[in-house]
């Protein structure tokens, strides 16, 4: 297991670079099989992992550029380990559930299983130059897939989503340098390593200008309101594969950065800048959650649904305790498959209708009552309905919010009204009523194909609801190893009182 | 069989029940899954009913507690199920109502399409109610909440080809997710101020937190019941969910479902004692809504939505009593309520199904000449509704209004009193002009049948329950009083007993009167001088609240949804960005021409460069002597 790490980064994209030599008939089960063995990888990984650890396991570590301390380090905890296995899950299903007749479908697979090592890579890095490598690496087969698979509007949904991205991160490039630099000048050591960022208490108006330039790179990302609108564009014009990456784990890495990088380096400015970014996050849970209400077509609406869930996210994370953490880290998981699969159910109808305007349906609870069924389900799951996987992260996020402020936990509370309205609105103009339509009258109700994908994920959605303590317990040790080192190093008397102090015994 | 796997069973063998319909989910109707899930749910019922002796017996309170569900920071809660006095008086009566309304289903939906489907849902609501019931903490409690209205919405939508019913499914589902909101926030309360959910644990220690915190879980937690007990003014939405079969009404708009925010207030009956201005404040919107319901059902003509007011209003009634301290009472009220509010329902079922679905009273009269059971059944319904001796509700409801009395809330009196007499007179103008008086229907060519005989005898139990239920006043007491506080009368209050009963007998008996009287000359029409007054149209119009919600939050909601996604996001956020991209692609557009290749061009550039780089480095040398010699101008 020594190498498992390395493994999983470059099996998908080494499969890749192969790829081209296989034939374009042979190409799907080969990718589907690749797939699989990266995912049976990525199971291996979280079987041997010791849930009792909170700290880094399976490192590995070798040099790149001694003289500036770039290493290639990489190290999973509780907190990455899920996102790991969620990639490769999510990036199964996304290559099975492509229509074997899409064009060029070798050269998407391709793009898909380089895409696969970056968010790997992204998850897995603990060199900050690594992590940054991996992160803009990310953008290529994204812009590749949103530019050559996607609808009318592609090129310019494409563009945006990279250079509104690109910029983001560059901010956080800027950052990533300054805070090494501060670091040498603290030690006279060089090193990217996050360990030992992770160790350096730095001052608080420092703190404050690196929090915000790393910031302003993972909120893009997220994305954070005001910095969302790419993310329509992006949703609206992807192929459904795309938007299954993009919203399962794609924006997952921007949060993934809030937890691995902003609360423990910079835990007294991450206490300083609570209150604007809770508020940003409660105006990106009401506020989308509206525009989400306002859509014509289904695949927007689910898209701005995203962005209003991202919102619960970012503020539980922002709690600052245990609990709103690790709610918030479930909530990703969780968002990332019940978002996955409600775009692969559009695609399910796109790929029948060539529409994704809701008053184009109408009346499909009689026609495809099956997929009726599994849309409702994960539709439950995105209002949080207890016992789906949807309400336990939200739950413990809002949860977490409250100890920090009733005000908060009141307005992003909403989140389970507003969540609902769209998305029953949605679902009766969609499914309910007479089939007016006559092009919906013969309807096929879900294929061999579409329940492969799509039953693992209901069943998934069902079992974590029930049983979520495989997940939550590795996440929260990691989580509240985290805490305990934020509240060490907080520098603030706010922020000593706002993080809480968590009892040695916890820590194991 | 040990009291666990009692508990077991009639805990899980309804939702067995429903995956075993579901298997039939989209094949044609099968008699068997009706059969098959009426008696999984009766076998729930059999075991709630072996609790209950157990329990009887003295042999103490069963407690499990199955695995961990959610665990994150100091949070901790399991799967665990407690059943107590009140929670087996509970699942009685939720497997009691359930049995005999799945039964009876087999022969109302005998020609729906989704007979199967139908008996899947209905056995996974009773899943969710017995998991409400059973819970031994808030967050479980709060699974059976959501579980229940996750039900409501499926069956008040069953018939989802209709327009109205997918709307008014999801007016029930969103006005409930408001008030669960208020639940949600009492639960965070509950865990930061006692580091648990856990009944027992937060009971114990109730009284160490101070009392303002104390008050604002206690106003959080009824906000949640607001919501499912449609408390005004999250009222609308039960009327409007008789969209639904009418079995569905029975069971869950009537006899389960609508009462767990009365359930919710009597468990946290440690909490609510201290803190009685919330209780006094519950009390009285209790009396407000059982009044305003109360007007609502005297005029209309839609025999399910008059029954749905009228539960409404005897919701009310359970809320002044657990409002004022009086827990016993409020649930000896909901157990008999259940009963014969059921059988009201499902006698209107029968007369339904005879007219074709027909909701409207005065397309009826004289129909107990073609369906005399029925009639007889919804007439033992509504003499217990009205509250006349010896039926149940006259020993529940009579005690409720001692309770306001006897706390000198004279007001909260006065109105359950009038409210008492509304009762029997809009109950007697239903049962008059469906089965008495001219048979109107035949000016509209329906052709009446009495319903199957299984159907009536599935009603049985709960009419023999509605006429006897109120002598085991006494037993109740005691079988209750291990875990609520009995609820002590004043000596005054116990002299004027005699009295109460009189007065409060006398207004329900004028009602009936009156509704009997007047529907003899007049057909039950109310005068047409009446109709014109203003309060006739608002009643009529339920005080024209719906109107309200959808001019004053519906539309603007959309309104303002629009502007936010077109003006908003289109327009100002997305363009700004668009714009700043604009602006740096201008800038090279405009720039481009330096870059034109000639040279002569270039060097002119590179000489305008140099000279500007110059300039600023002897500013920036010269800086010192620069500003002396600023300084001395300025001088």
């Amino acid at each position: 297991m020594d190498y498992i790490l390395s493994l999983l980064v470059f099996f998908p994209a080494v499969a890749g670079l192969f790829g081209f030599l296989i034939q374009r008939d042979a190409m799907r089960s080969y990718a589907i099989t690749i797939a699989i063995i990266e995912l049976i990888f990525s199971l291996a990984l979280w079987a041997n992992f010791d849930a009792s650890n909170p700290f880094m396991q399976f490192t590995e570590h070798a040099s790149i550029v001694p003289a500036f301390g770039i290493n290639y380090l990489l190290g999973v905890d509780g907190i990455s380990l899920f996102l790991i296995v969620l990639t490769t899950f999510m990036s199964l299903v996304g290559i099975i559930s492509i229509n074997p007749n899409t064009k060029d479908l070798k050269e998407l697979l391709i793009a898909l299983l380089f895409l696969e090592m970056t968010m790997v890579g992204v998850f897995v890095a603990l060199d900050a130059i690594l992590f940054y490598v991996f992160w803009e690496l990310s953008l290529v087969p994204m812009l590749y897939i949103i530019g050559v698979w996607g609808a009318e509007n592609r090129i310019y949904a494409a563009i945006k989503f990279f250079l509104y991205t690109f910029a983001g991160s560059l901010i956080m490039l800027v950052g990533m340098l300054v805070m090494a630099y501060f670091y040498f000048q603290a030690t006279g050591v060089w090193t990217f390593s996050l360990l030992d960022w992770h160790m350096l208490q730095l001052p608080f108006d420092y703190q404050l200008w690196l929090f915000v330039a790393f910031f302003l790179g993972f909120a893009i990302k997220v994305p954070m309101f005001p910095f969302h609108t790419w993310l329509p564009y992006a949703h609206g014009q992807a192929p459904t594969v795309g938007s299954v990456i993009l919203a399962a784990i794609l924006l997952k890495m921007g949060t993934y950065g809030f937890v691995r990088y902003s609360l423990p380096l910079f835990p007294d400015a991450s206490v300083y800048f609570l209150t604007p970014i809770a508020i940003l996050s409660i105006i990106m849970i009401i506020y989308t959650a509206m525009v989400a209400f306002a859509q014509k077509d289904i695949k927007q609406l689910v898209a701005y649904s995203s962005i209003s869930h991202m919102g619960v996210v970012v503020i539980g994370t922002f709690a600052l305790n245990p609990e709103g953490i690790t709610g918030s880290i479930f909530l990703m998981i969780s968002h990332g498959i019940v978002s996955g699969a409600l775009f692969l159910l559009v695609g399910v109808i796109y790929e029948r209708r060539h529409t994704k305007k809701i008053a184009e349906f109408g009346g499909l609870a009689s026609v495809m009552p099956r997929f009726a069924l599994i849309f409702g389900i994960m539709m439950m799951a995105s209002m949080g309905l207890p016992l789906t996987i949807g309400f336990v992260g939200e739950f413990l996020s809002l949860l977490g919010i409250y100890k920090v402020s009733e005000l908060f936990a009141i307005l992003s509370g909403t989140a389970v009204v507003v969540g609902v309205v769209y998305m029953l609105y949605a679902y009766k103009n969609a499914f309910f009523g007479e089939v007016t339509n006559e092009k919906n009258r013969g309807l096929k109700d879900l294929n061999g194909r579409e329940y492969t994908t799509l039953i693992p994920l209901t069943l998934l959605v069902v079992f974590l609801g029930i049983y979520p303590k495989p997940i939550l317990e590795p996440v929260d040790n990691s989580v509240k190893a985290m805490v305990s080192l934020m509240h060490q190093k907080a520098l603030t008397e706010e922020a000593r009182e706002v993080i809480p102090e968590i009892k040695s015994e916890e820590v194991k | 069989m040990s009291e666990e796997t009692l508990l077991y069973i009639a805990l899980f063998s309804p939702i067995v029940s429903s995956l075993f319909a579901a298997l039939f989910g989209t094949v044609p109707k099968r008699v068997f899954v009706g059969v098959v899930t009426s008696g999984l749910i009766g076998l729930s019922f059999l075991s709630s009913l072996a609790l209950f002796i157990h329990l009887q017996s003295g042999s103490g309170v069963v407690h499990v507690q199955m695995f961990d569900w959610i665990m994150a920071g100091d949070f901790s809660v399991p799967f665990g199920f407690l059943v107590d006095e009140v929670t087996v008086t509970m699942m009685l009566v939720v497997s009691l109502v359930s049995t005999a309304v799945h039964i009876y289903s087999i022969g109302y939906m005998e020609h729906d399409k989704g007979f199967n489907r139908f008996f899947s849902y209905l056995s996974a609501f009773v899943f969710s109610m017995m998991f409400l019931v059973m819970s031994d903490n808030f967050l479980g409690l709060f699974i059976g909440w959501e579980g229940v209205g996750l039900c409501s919405w499926l069956l008040i939508g069953f018939w989802y080809h209709k327009h109205s019913a997918g709307w008014a499914a999801n007016e029930a589902f969103i006005m409930n997710r408001i008030a669960d909101l208020g639940m949600l926030l009492g639960i965070f309360l509950i865990y930061w101020t006692y580091g648990s959910v856990q009944y027992d644990v937060v009971f114990s220690a109730v009284s160490e937190a101070d009392g303002e915190i104390l008050t604002w879980i206690a106003i959080f937690l009824f906000i949640g019941a607001m919501g499912k007990s449609a408390q005004f003014p999250l009222h609308t939405w039960l009327a409007d969910a008789m969209e639904g079969p009418t079995p569905v009404s029975a069971l869950i708009h009537a006899a389960t479902m609508v009462t767990a925010g009365v359930y919710l207030v009597i468990r946290a009956n440690e909490l609510f004692a201290l803190t009685p201005e919330v209780g006094l404040f519950i009390a009285s919107l209790g009396a407000f809504v059982a009044m305003f319901a109360a007007t609502m059902a005297l005029v209309n003509r839609d025999i399910k939505r008059i029954i749905a007011y009228s539960t409404l209003s005897q919701l009310g009634y359970m809320f002044v009593a657990a409002g004022l301290g009086a827990y016993w009472i409020a649930l000896f009220h909901l157990v008999t309520h259940a009963f014969f509010k059921a059988l009201l329902f499902l006698g209107a079922g029968n007369v339904m199904h005879a007219m074709n679905d027909e909701l409207n009273i005065m397309k009826m009269g004289g129909m107990r000449k073609v369906m005399g059971w029925t009639a007889i059944l919804m007439l033992l319904a509504s003499l217990a509704l009205a509250g006349i001796y010896p039926f149940a509700g006259f020993f529940s409801k009579d005690k409720i209004l001692e309770v306001a009395f006897d706390g000198h809330y004279y007001i909260l009196w006065a109105t359950l009193w009038i409210t008492a007499g509304l009762t029997a007179f809009y109950s007697f103008r239903v049962v008059m002009l469906v089965f008495f008086g001219k048979e109107r229907y035949k000016d509209f060519g329906f052709h009446p049948h009495e319903a199957h005989d299984y159907m009536i005898w599935a009603m049985v139990p709960l009419a023999v329950l509605a006429v006897i239920a109120g002598f085991f006043e006494h037993q109740f007491v005691a079988f209750v009083s291990n875990v609520l506080p009995v609820y002590e009368f004043s000596e005054h209050t116990h002299h004027m007993v005699g009295q109460l009963i009189l007065v409060t007998s006398a207004i329900a008996i004028t009602g009936i009167a009156i509704a009997v009287f007047s529907n003899m000359f007049r057909e039950g029409v109310f005068s047409s001088a009446f109709r014109n007054t203003i309060l006739f149209k608002l009643f009529d119009n339920q005080y024209y609240i719906p109107k309200i919600y959808e001019e004053v939050i519906t539309k603007p909601y959309m309104e303002l949804s629009k502007v936010f996604w077109e003006k908003v996001d289109m327009k100002i956020v997305d363009a700004s960005v668009d714009g700043i991209a604009n602006i740096l692609r201008s800038t090279g557009e405009n720039t481009r021409g330096m870059q034109s290749g000639n040279l002569s061009y270039m060097l002119r550039w590179m000489a305008g460069g140099m000279m500007l780089i110059l300039l600023f480095a002897i500013v920036y040398t010269y800086s010192d002597v620069l500003l002396n010699i600023l300084q001395g101008v300025a001088k």
